[in-house]
C-alpha cells in the first residue's frame, strides 16, 4: 500500500516536522488509556510513543535492568539518545511498573518542558470512574497551564466527536481485514495505525479514509491460514510481516497498538459532562491485563474477534519480563485450548533478531499444523 | 527407473540427508555441520549421493528442514522447505504409523510433537529459552565430569546411588556437578543425576502437550540409553527407540514430505 510505505517509516514523520515548523508543541504518551482528546483540545499534537522494533538498548540498559521489559528499554533508549527530542512534553500513566520506570528515567534525564502523571484506576467500578473523572480534570488543568489558556467543555466534546469518527474508520478497516477476502495485511494495518497515532486527528481521519479507499481495488492471496495476533505492546511491523511472509495472514488482533486502541462512539451516549464521558469510555473499554477482574472481558473480546474474523489459529505474543501479558497469555492459551482453538504462545525479546530462527520455526510449524 | 525423494535436515551440530524410494530408506548420511547451512546441505547430500552411486538428477523432489532451510531452497538444493517440527513428526510416523507423540532432543532445543493417525502435526511444544534439557546440556556436563559424551549414558546405567541435581539451569547444574566431584561422589552417580535432570525437563514438556502413547524418541540425545530410561521412569511409559539412527528421523520426514508433495503417495 503506497500510502503507508511513503509515510510510515521513522519516528519524526512529515506531519510531526510540519507541526513543529508551525511553532506548535507535541506531547508524547505511551498508554492506550490516555484520553488524547484533552491534548488535542489544548491545541497540542498527541504522539503515541513507540520503538519501531529498535533493538539497541545500550544507553537504556544503564537505567533499566535486564529484568525490565525490552519494549520499555527500547523506548527509553530512543528517549535518551535524542530520537524523541521533538517531544515537548510527556504524559505518564501507571500502565505497568516497567512503563513507569521507563518514563520516569526519561523525564529525569531529559527534562521535557511539560510532564504530567495521569493515574488510571485498575478497576472499572463506579468509585474508580468517579476517581478517574477527577484525574482527567487534573490532567486537563495541567495541559491548560502548559498551553497558557483554558480548555472549554465544548472543545473537549469536539475532540470526542473527532475521535469517534477516527474510531469509525478504524472499525471499517477491521471489517475489511476480518472479512472473507481481506485487502489489507496485518503489517500494513499496524503501520497505518502507528502513522495515525503520530499525526493530527484531522490528518489521521483523511489518512484512514485514503487507506479505506485504497483497499477497494486490492485483493490478497497466497496465504495458508488466517491468524489472530494477540498480546502485549507490539509495534513491530517487521514481526507481523515475518509471520505473513511465512503464509499466515494476520486478519485481526487484540494488540495494544491495534484493536485495543480504539473505542466505541462516545458522543452518542453524551452524558452531563465530557469528563464523565471520557472516564467511562476509556475505563470500560480498557481491555488490558493491568485491569483487575478484567480477564473475562478480555477473553470474550478475544473469542468475539476469533469468530468475527473466522481465524484458523491464534498467536499470542509477549515480551520477556512482561509479567502482565505473560500471565494473561497463559490463561488465554489454556482457555482457547479448552475450546479446541489452535494457539501458539510466544515469549520473545522485543526488537531482537538474534532468536529469529527459532521464532520462524515455531510459527512455520504452527502454520503447517493449521494450514 | 526408480523415483527417489530426498530430505535434508540441518541441525545445530549435525546435518543429515536421507534418500527414499517408495517410502523405504535407500541411504542416509550424517556429517558435522559446516559454518554455513547451504554448505552443510551441499556436503551432506553430495556425500550421500556419491556413496549411493546416484546423481542429483535422479532425485524427483527434495524438502529441506532445520536451520537455513529457506536458504537451502533458495539455492536450488531443495524444492520446498518444512519446519523440523513437522518433519520429525512425519518421519516418526513413517517409521511407525502408530506413534502419536515424538520427543526430539537435539543439540540446541528439545521438542515434543503430537501427531494424528495420518502423521499430521496436532500440537507441539519447544524448549527454546535455554540449554536445559538439550544436547548442549549433556555436552557441558560431560566436559565437567571429564567423560566422553558417548560414554555418559553407559556410566549412568552403572550407577547404584544417583545424585539428584536440584538445578535445571546448565550453568548452575555445572557448578553442582563440580561440587559433587569435590565431595568425591562417583562419576557414575553424578552422570545418573545428569540423566535424571534432563529427563525431568523433557517430561515437563511432554506433560504440557499431554502424554499420548506410543511415544518415540528422536534426535542425538536419544542415543543416550540412560536418558531414555529416566524419561520412561518420569512418564511411566515405554518409549520406542527406532532401530535406525534417531538423528536421521527429521531428514527421513523431510524425504517423506518430498514424496507426498510430489504427489506420489
Amino acid at each position: 500500500m503506497e500510502l503507508i510505505s511513503s509515510q510510515a517509516p521513522g519516528l519524526e514523520n512529515d506531519h510531526v516536522i510540519r507541526w513543529k515548523q508551525s511553532g506548535r508543541s507535541i506531547v508524547g504518551y505511551t498508554c492506550v488509556a490516555t484520553p488524547t482528546e484533552i491534548i488535542e483540545a489544548g491545541g497540542l499534537l498527541p504522539y503515541r510513543i513507540r520503538a519501531l522494533g529498535n533493538g539497541n538498548t545500550e544507553i537504556a540498559d544503564a537505567h533499566l535492568s535486564r529484568f525490565n521489559c525490552s519494549f520499555c528499554r527500547s523506548c527509553l533508549q530512543l528517549g535518551l539518545d535524542g530520537s524523541y527530542d521533538f517531544l515537548d512534553g510527556i504524559i505518564e500513566t501507571n500502565g505497568c511498573d516497567h512503563l513507569r520506570g521507563m518514563i520516569e528515567n526519561w523525564v529525569y534525564q531529559r527534562r521535557p518542558r511539560f510532564f504530567h502523571y495521569l493515574k488510571v484506576p485498575h478497576l472499572g467500578d463506579s468509585a474508580s470512574i468517579e476517581y478517574f473523572v477527577e484525574e482527567i480534570k487534573i490532567y486537563k488543568k495541567a495541559i491548560e497551564e502548559f498551553v497558557g489558556r483554558s480548555i472549554s467543555d465544548q472543545q473537549i466534546w469536539e475532540q470526542i466527536g473527532r475521535q469517534d469518527r477516527i474510531s469509525d474508520k478504524i472499525r471499517t478497516i477491521y471489517r475489511i481485514r476480518e472479512g472473507e477476502k481481506p485487502s489489507i495485511t496485518g503489517a500494513e494495518t499496524l503501520a497505518l495505525f502507528l502513522l495515525a497515532t503520530a499525526m493530527p486527528a484531522n490528518d489521521a481521519e483523511n489518512t484512514l479514509q485514503r487507506a479505506i479507499d485504497d483497499c477497494k481495488d486490492r485483493a490478497l492471496d497466497g496465504y495458508k491460514a488466517r491468524l489472530l495476533l494477540g498480546g502485549s505492546a507490539t509495534d513491530e511491523v517487521d514481526f507481523v510481516a515475518m509471520i505473513e511472509r511465512l503464509g499466515g495472514l494476520v486478519v485481526t488482533d487484540t494488540l495494544c497498538y491495534g484493536a485495543r486502541a480504539f473505542r466505541p462512539r462516545l458522543l452518542e451516549g453524551k452524558r452531563t459532562d465530557p469528563y464523565l464521558t471520557l472516564a467511562n469510555g476509556y475505563l470500560e473499554n480498557l481491555l488490558c491485563p493491568r485491569m483487575i477482574d478484567g480477564f473475562r472481558s478480555r477473553l470474550s473480546f478475544l473469542l468475539d474477534a476469533i469468530e468475527r474474523a473466522a481465524v484458523d489459529g491464534v498467536v499470542l505474543v509477549h515480551n520477556k519480563f512482561c509479567d502482565l501479558h505473560g500471565i494473561d497469555n497463559v490463561q488465554l492459551r489454556l482457555a482457547l485450548e479448552r475450546e479446541s482453538i489452535p494457539v501458539l504462545q510466544i515469549e520473545k525479546e522485543y526488537g531482537a533478531r538474534a532468536d529469529i530462527g527459532r521464532l520462524k520455526t515455531r510459527i512455520q510449524a504452527f502454520l503447517e499444523r493449521i494450514g | 527407473m526408480p523415483i527417489l525423494f530426498a530430505g535434508i535436515d540441518i541441525g545445530s551440530l549435525t546435518a543429515e540427508a536421507v534418500i527414499i524410494e517408495s517410502g523405504e530408506i535407500v541411504g542416509s548420511e550424517i556429517i558435522s555441520v559446516l559454518p554455513n547451512p547451504v554448505d552443510s546441505a551441499k556436503s551432506v547430500l553430495g556425500k550421500l549421493l556419491s556413496r549411493a552411486g546416484l546423481c542429483r538428477e535422479q532425485i524427483a523432489y527434495t524438502v529441506s528442514t532445520g536451520y537455513g532451510r529457506e536458504k537451502i531452497q533458495a539455492e536450488g538444493l531443495a524444492d520446498e522447505n518444512m519446519s523440523e517440527i513437522s518433519c520429525h513428526g512425519f518421519g516418526a510416523y513413517h517409521y511407525n504409523p502408530d506413534v502419536r507423540t515424538v520427543i526430539d532432543i537435539g543439540g540446541q532445543d528439545a521438542k515434543v510433537i503430537k501427531i494424528d493417525r495420518d502423521g499430521k502435526l496436532l500440537n507441539f511444544v519447544m524448549n527454546d529459552k535455554c540449554a536445559a534439557g538439550t544436547g548442549q546440556f549433556l555436552e557441558v556436563m560431560s566436559r565437567a565430569l571429564g567423560v566422553d559424551l558417548n560414554q555418559l549414558g553407559e556410566i549412568s546405567l552403572r550407577s547404584r546411588k544417583p545424585v539428584p541435581l536440584s538445578s535445571r539451569c546448565t550453568i548452575y547444574a555445572e557448578t553442582e556437578v563440580m561440587h559433587c566431584l569435590q565431595r568425591g561422589v562417583p562419576k557414575n552417580d553424578i552422570a545418573a543425576g545428569i540423566s535424571g535432570a534432563i529427563a525431568k525437563r523433557v517430561a515437563a514438556l511432554v506433560k504440557r502437550v499431554g502424554i499420548e502413547p506410543p511415544i518415540m524418541i528422536t534426535g542425538g540425545v536419544a542415543k543416550n540409553a540412560a536418558v531414555r530410561r529416566e524419561i520412561e521412569k518420569e512418564l511411566e511409559v515405554n518409549i520406542i527407540y527406532p532401530n535406525i539412527d534417531p538423528q536421521i528421523i527429521g531428514a527421513y520426514g523431510a524425504a517423506a514430505f518430498a514424496m507426498q508433495k510430489a504427489g506420489k503417495v
